[in-house]
């Protein structure tokens, strides 16, 4: 029978999905030129489902027979995940108004894009993995799209939809070999099956399981969607589909791999150390060409994942998986935080038809906007990892993290990568100051909150990191 | 070997042969009509693994609905039913060769399971396949949750679809 915690388990999921379905009705009354109106309620939304997730902050349980759990980390993550919607929608609010977007569809596909990443951070069976993976994934590939007829818009919806799908049939295939290696699709019940199933099954099971939620995060060799689907998609999906695309993703890669396949970490873990390292420097070295902005922010995802991916490489060793979540949980907040501040400050100075978005844009901001150039230089710091930004938190974090695993050699590569970053980076700074130019940006409320939330964050949570890392390091993964 | 595995042979073949027509084919309609004969050989393969009520659900949907949507589709959208661009690329012949390697591998990997030689047991006569299809999709200890995700899943897509389908005037 279904009883009543299993209910409570995923709340805040099934107050989400409901506000989503009666948005679509209600955006129905809201005339067309108002749907600022949608916006702000799917905002409401947001916020009341971030309220009902706090206040799951240190309970545990499962529901639905293992198929969900909550945890410390899905808390986490989930509170993340609801905060990415909130400074998407803020992003978007204006510039889907100034680009001619503003359709109410838009808050309404991202509501289900956020519960679908909600319900990967729960998730506990293969099955609801899937689900949860289309259910993120369907509507970013229609808002990638969004701007249609516009060429680029489409060609980017169209690219994400058919690699993603691609990609889903990884996920599908790698479920089906460990459903044949351990007879079921819990993780509850792989983890009893292991000892007595077959491992090479179950390791190209877990490979090909890792080769699809790639793809979600973009990691190398998997990023070749990346740049054109950035480049293309409305800058404030885009935004919402770095953060959010990532966080989910790689809250599902931890809680399998961590959870399920630990068995595995001794074959797993070169693959993954081959796999960041990889997405480092192809992410880094690629980026060093872009002269547009929006490609250069995708080849900076691409790079960020790899670090992500860092902490993930010794999950199959006990001493340190706690410390390495938690770790990996601060960059992912910090990554996050850090990518909707520069997106935003992209957003400011983007016009119609798809100018401002050159590197010589930014050219003279630095005296004409001192503010935005002020923020913008302390989101390039925080991606490189310099003081006295949250990025220097969170690679000081991963990085301990990773020597404390024992991959000191990985250490070694993540720092000398970030140096290479600096390059890139710092020619955005460069640009801003030093070159004359006559810039223009938009001026909206929203997007200024978010720009000057996303800053203030940066620094002052980088000064003062200890109880957002105590948090992330008592969001720990329930194990069966 | 066996009656069934006969049978099995024969319609494996008959389903890939049309699912290798589906593609190389060049006449639209050709193609929409070979795909429903890979559909229904998909639809016998349930069959032959007892699984009935799937069977009959895959002739109604697939064939019932999807493939002939296709159809409707096709005629409704072109003028010209034969496709005449170039049917391969240059990476024809790596793409054969991944192709092969996986096989073998898979066929290997598969193999050396220990289910593979095990035989599938007969069903009881009186067993109640429909009865437990539809409680496992709404008993909150099998697949509700799953089930229910699926069916908001269908609806973002729908919206997607509608919205990028639609054409403002």
């Amino acid at each position: 029978m279904m009883s009543f915690s299993d209910f409570t388990t995923i709340l805040p999921l099934v107050v989400l999905t409901a506000w989503a379905c009666v948005l679509l009705l209600v955006d129905l009354l809201i005339p067309r030129n108002r749907k600022g109106i949608t916006a702000l309620f799917s905002a409401l939304g947001l916020a009341l489902t971030l309220g009902l997730t706090i206040a799951q902050l240190g309970r545990q349980g499962s529901g639905f027979n293992d198929m969900v759990v909550l945890d410390g980390f899905s808390v986490f993550v989930n509170a993340l995940l609801l905060v990415s919607g909130l400074l998407g929608v803020a992003l978007a609010y204006g510039y889907v108004k100034r680009m001619g977007l503003e359709r109410g569809e838009y808050y309404t596909l991202l509501l289900f894009s956020v519960a679908g990443m909600m319900l990967m951070a729960q998730a506990a069976d293969l099955i609801v993995v899937f689900l949860a993976l289309e259910l993120l994934s369907i509507p970013l590939y229609i808002l990638a799209a969004f701007a249609r007829p516009k060429v680029e818009s489409e060609e980017a919806g169209l690219k994400y939809f058919l690699l993603g799908a691609f990609s889903a049939g990884f996920v599908v295939y790698g479920i089906a070999l460990v459903y044949g290696a351990t007879g079921t699709t819990a993780l509850s019940g792989i983890v009893a099956a292991i000892p007595s199933s077959s491992t090479l099954m179950l390791t190209i099971g877990a490979a090909l399981i890792l080769v699809g939620l790639g793809f979600k995060i973009a990691a190398v060799p998997f990023h070749m969607w990346t740049p054109d689907v950035y480049q293309g998609a409305p800058s404030a999906v885009t935004a919402f589909m770095a953060a959010g695309a990532k966080v989910a993703g790689f809250s599902a890669l931890l809680r399998i791999f961590a959870t399920a396949f630990p068995s595995l970490g001794s074959s797993m873990s070169d693959v993954l150390w081959a796999l960041a390292a990889l997405t480092m420097i192809v992410g880094n070295l690629i980026a060093i060409s872009q002269s547009d902005i929006k490609r250069l922010l995708a080849y900076s995802s691409i790079a960020h994942a790899g670090y992500i991916l860092m902490a993930f490489v010794p999950f199959g060793n006990p001493d340190v998986r706690a410390v390495s979540v938690a770790a990996g949980l601060f960059y992912l907040v910090s990554y996050a935080i850090t990518n909707f501040g520069a997106w935003g400050v992209v957003i400011a100075l983007e016009k119609a038809e798809g100018r401002g978005l050159a590197l010589d844009d930014y050219a003279g901001l630095g005296r004409k906007y001192p503010a935005l150039a002020a923020a913008m230089t302390i989101f390039m710091l925080s991606l490189i990892g310099l003081p006295p930004t949250l990025g220097l938190v969170g690679k000081f974090y991963l990085f301990r993290a990773v020597i404390a695993g024992g991959y000191v050699g990985l250490a070694v590569i993540g720092v000398l990568t970030s140096l290479i970053s600096a390059y890139y980076y710092l020619r955005v700074v460069v640009i801003m100051y030093m070159r004359e130019g006559e810039p223009t940006t938009t001026s909206e409320p929203y997007l200024n909150m978010t720009t000057a939330f996303a800053a203030l964050v940066t620094v002052i949570v980088s000064l003062v990191p200890a109880p957002l890392f105590a948090w992330a390091s008592s969001a720990v993964l329930k194990l069966f | 070997m066996t009656i069934s595995q006969i049978i099995f042979l024969v319609v494996a073949g008959f389903t890939l042969a049309s699912a290798l027509m589906v593609v190389t084919t060049r006449n639209l309609i050709h193609a929409a009509l070979f795909l429903v004969a890979t559909l229904f050989g998909v639809a016998v393969v349930y069959a032959i693994l007892q699984a009935g009520f799937l069977a009959v659900v895959q002739v109604v949907i697939y064939i019932g609905a999807i493939a002939i949507l296709f159809i409707f589709a096709v005629m409704l959208t072109r003028r010209d039913m034969r496709d005449r661009g170039p049917q391969m690329n240059r990476m024809q012949w790596i793409g054969a060769l991944l192709a092969l390697l996986i096989f073998i591998g898979l066929s290997f990997l598969l193999s050396s399971w220990d289910g593979y030689s095990a035989v599938a047991q007969e069903m009881p006569a009186d067993f109640d396949t429909m009865g437990r299809l539809g409680e496992a999709l709404v008993s909150p200890d099998a697949y509700l949750l799953p089930f229910e995700v699926a069916s908001v899943l269908l609806l973002a897509a729908l919206v997607g679809a509608v919205y990028v389908a639609y054409t403002r005037r």
